[in-house]
C-alpha cells in the first residue's frame, strides 16, 4: 500500500491540472471572500445594510462562499475535478497499463488513488476556507464581526465532508465510464441541470406535484443540505422536509459509497 | 533468470476468440520473436501474459504470476503502447513516479535516461516527443527496475535505422546476460536478425514455436536451383524422387524435396550435364507469409497481378495460401498453383 500511495502522490504532484484546479478553486474563494468582505465593511452600521444574524454567519459563508446559504459550491466541483482527472488520465492516454505494470494489486491502487485525492481534496478546500475567513477578517477587522466561531468551525467540516463526497463520487462515476470527458459534463449536468429538470417535471405535471417534496432525495439536493442546513433553513428531521444535513449526507453519501464499490468491482474484473 | 511458461491463454470478445488455447515457453537467454498478422491476438496475448487482460489461462515468471509478484518492475520490464505516457508530465517525471513505487532510486532514472538517450529531453513534456523517442522512454520504463525478462510489443515502431540497431544490439545484449526477452514486431527483417526463437500466432492459435532456423526450414520457398541443358530429363528424374520440380526459365529448374547432393549424385549417375546447382534458402519474411497466410485476420483487397497479366483478388491468394498452409507439410506443390495466385 505504501507503494500505491508513493506512487499516487507522485503522479498527483507531477501533473499540472492539479495545480490549475486547486490555484482556481483558491483564487475563486479569495475573490469571493474580497467582494464580499467589501460589501459587508461598506454597509455595516447602514439601515438596509447586513443585519445582526446575517453577520453572526458570515464566517461560514464566506469559508463556503454562499453554498451555506444555498449557492452551489463550485469550489467543490473544481476540486472534484481533480479525482475525475485521476481516473481520467488513467484511461485517456494509456496510464492504466503502466499503472498495472508497476503496481500489480488493483486493490491496492484503487484505494491509494482515493486517499491521496481525498487528502489533496480535504487540504486545498481546508485552505480555501480559511484564506477566504483570513481576507474576512482583514476588511472587517476594525467591526465587531466574530468570523470565527462555533458555526464557523461546524461549516468547516461539512464542507470538507461535501467535497471529499462530491471528489468520490466524481471518481467512482469517471472509474465506470472510463471516459473524463463524459464524467466532467456529468459533474455539471446532474447537479446544474437534471435535477432541476425533474424538480420542474414534478412541478409541472398535476399528478406528481403533489409529492413534490420527494424531490428532495435527489443525490444533489440531499447533498446540498450538508452545507445549507442552517439558522435560515434548519432541517425538520433526519430525512424530514427540510432534511437535516445528517441526512442529506446518508443520502449523497451513501449514492457515492454505491458507485465507489461498483467502480472497485469493475475495476477488479475488467480488462485494463 | 526468468523462463516464462503460458499455458492455455484464451481472450473473446463478443464470442469472437481473439486469443484460443495458446500455450508456449520463453527460455532465459535468448530473445523470442512474437509474429503473427494484424489482428492475430499478439498485444491481448501480451496483455494476458501481464494480467492486464482477464481471460483464461496462466503465465508465470519462474513459476509466479504477474500479479503475485512483489514490486513487479523488478522481475518483468513491459512496452505495450506506443506513447506509455501522460503527454504533460516530464519524462523525467514520468520515470520517477514509476521508480517511487518500486523502491528504485532516482539515480537509476538518470541512468536510464542516459542509456536512452534522453536526458537532453528529461524535463522536456512528452507531448512534443516524436514516435521514436516516445518509445525510448516507454523502453526507460521498462528497463527501470533492471528486470530479468521484458515483454514488448512492437519497440522499434517509430524508430530510425540507428534507433532500430541499437534496440537490437539492447535486446541481444539482454539476452545474452541471461535474462529473457519477448518481443513482437512486424519488422521481419529486424526480426530475423535479432529473435533466436519464435513464436507464430494466426487468429489467436499457436502456428509454429521454436528455434528461427527450424521455422525457416519449414519454409517451401527452401528449394535447390539447378541448372542444365538437360533440364526435362533431369525433371523427370528428379519428380520420380518425390520431390516437386518448378520449371524457372528455360534450361533451369526449382527443387523442392531433396537435397543438393542428392541432386548432384542423381545427375551425375544418369551422365546428366548440370552447369549450376544451388540452395536457396527461405527468408523469414517468406517462411512467416507462407505459415499465416491462412490465418490473416484482416487482409487487403487490392488487386495483384498474374504471369498473365490478369488479376486477381487479394482474397483469392489468401484461399490459395490457405490450402498451402494446410499442407505445409507436403512437398508435392507444384509451380500451377503459384499461378493461381
Amino acid at each position: 500500500m505504501i507503494d500505491a500511495l508513493r506512487y499516487e502522490w507522485m503522479r498527483i504532484v507531477t501533473i499540472r491540472s492539479t495545480y490549475w484546479l486547486t490555484g482556481l478553486a483558491l483564487a475563486f474563494a479569495l475573490a469571493v471572500a474580497v467582494a464580499v468582505s467589501w460589501g459587508f465593511a461598506s454597509e455595516i452600521g447602514d439601515p438596509g445594510g447586513p443585519s445582526d444574524l446575517d453577520i453572526s454567519e458570515l464566517g461560514p459563508w464566506l469559508g463556503t462562499q454562499f453554498a451555506r446559504g444555498g449557492a452551489p459550491h463550485f469550489l467543490g466541483f473544481l476540486l472534484a475535478m481533480v479525482g475525475i482527472l485521476a481516473w481520467g488520465h488513467e484511461y485517456r492516454h494509456g496510464m492504466v497499463r503502466a499503472t498495472l505494470t508497476t503496481l500489480s494489486s488493483r486493490t491496492t491502487v484503487w484505494a491509494a488513488k482515493y486517499l491521496v485525492v481525498v487528502v489533496w481534496v480535504a487540504v486545498a478546500v481546508t485552505a480555501c476556507f480559511f484564506a477566504a475567513i483570513f481576507v474576512g477578517w482583514l476588511f472587517l477587522r476594525d467591526y465587531a464581526v466574530d468570523l470565527v466561531n462555533a458555526g464557523t468551525y461546524e461549516a468547516w467540516g461539512r464542507t470538507v465532508l461535501y467535497t471529499v463526497l462530491l471528489a468520490c463520487l466524481a471518481m467512482a462515476f469517471t472509474g465506470l465510464v472510463r471516459n473524463q470527458t463524459a464524467a466532467l459534463v456529468l459533474l455539471f449536468l446532474w447537479p446544474l441541470a437534471i435535477e432541476n429538470v425533474i424538480t420542474l417535471i414534478f412541478f409541472l405535471v398535476p399528478g406528481l406535484r403533489d409529492h413534490s417534496d420527494l424531490t428532495r432525495f435527489l443525490p444533489f439536493s440531499a447533498g446540498g443540505r450538508i452545507h445549507n442546513d442552517s439558522v435560515f433553513s434548519a432541517g425538520d428531521t433526519l430525512f424530514g422536509n427540510p432534511m437535516t444535513w445528517v441526512g442529506g449526507a446518508v443520502i449523497f453519501g451513501g449514492l457515492t459509497l454505491a458507485l465507489m464499490v461498483a467502480s472497485l468491482a469493475w475495476f477488479r474484473t475488467r480488462d485494463a | 533468470m526468468a523462463v516464462i511458461e503460458a499455458r492455455g491463454l484464451g481472450k473473446t470478445y463478443d464470442g469472437k476468440a481473439a486469443v484460443d488455447d495458446l500455450s508456449f515457453e520463453v527460455q532465459p537467454g535468448s530473445v523470442t520473436g512474437f509474429l503473427g498478422p494484424n489482428g492475430a491476438g499478439k498485444s491481448t496475448t501480451m496483455r494476458l501474459m501481464l494480467g492486464l487482460d482477464r481471460g483464461a489461462g496462466t503465465t508465470t515468471f519462474d513459476g509466479v504470476p504477474f500479479t503475485a509478484l512483489h514490486r513487479p518492475m523488478h522481475h518483468v520490464g513491459a512496452l505495450l503502447e506506443a506513447k506509455p505516457f501522460h503527454p504533460t508530465r516530464k519524462a523525467r517525471n514520468h520515470l520517477r513516479m514509476l521508480a517511487v513505487a518500486s523502491g528504485i532510486p532516482t539515480r537509476r532514472v538518470d541512468e536510464v535516461l542516459e542509456q536512452l538517450g534522453l536526458t537532453a529531453v528529461a524535463r522536456k513534456r512528452p507531448k512534443t516527443f516524436s514516435l521514436g523517442m516516445g518509445q525510448r522512454l516507454g523502453l526507460a520504463a521498462a528497463l527501470l527496475g533492471d528486470p530479468h525478462t521484458l515483454i514488448l510489443d512492437e519497440p522499434a515502431n517509430g524508430l530510425d535505422p540507428q534507433g532500430i540497431q541499437w534496440i537490437r544490439e539492447l535486446l541481444k545484449g539482454f539476452a545474452a546476460s541471461g535474462r529473457s526477452v519477448f518481443v513482437s514486431s512486424h519488422l521481419l527483417s529486424e526480426m530475423a536478425l535479432m529473435a533466436d526463437q519464435l513464436v507464430v500466432i494466426g487468429r489467436g492459435r499457436l502456428i509454429a514455436s521454436g528455434p528461427i532456423q527450424d521455422f525457416v526450414k519449414t519454409s517451401r520457398r527452401n528449394a535447390v536451383l539447378v541448372r542444365s541443358p538437360q533440364a526435362g530429363e533431369l525433371a523427370d528424374l528428379v519428380r520420380a524422387q518425390g520431390a516437386t520440380v518448378e520449371p524457372v526459365e528455360p534450361g533451369l529448374l526449382s527443387v523442392v524435396g531433396l537435397e543438393p547432393q542428392a541432386i548432384g549424385d542423381l545427375a551425375f549417375d544418369a551422365s546428366i550435364r548440370l552447369h549450376e546447382l544451388a540452395p536457396r534458402v527461405a527468408t523469414l519474411e517468406e517462411a512467416f507469409l507462407e505459415a499465416t497466410g491462412a490465418a490473416q485476420e484482416f487482409e487487403a483487397h487490392g488487386v495483384a497481378t498474374t504471369p498473365d497479366g490478369s488479376g486477381v483478388s487479394r482474397r483469392s491468394q489468401a484461399r490459395s495460401s490457405t490450402t498451402e498452409g494446410e499442407a505445409r507439410s507436403s512437398t508435392t506443390e507444384g509451380p500451377d498453383e503459384e499461378g493461381d495466385a
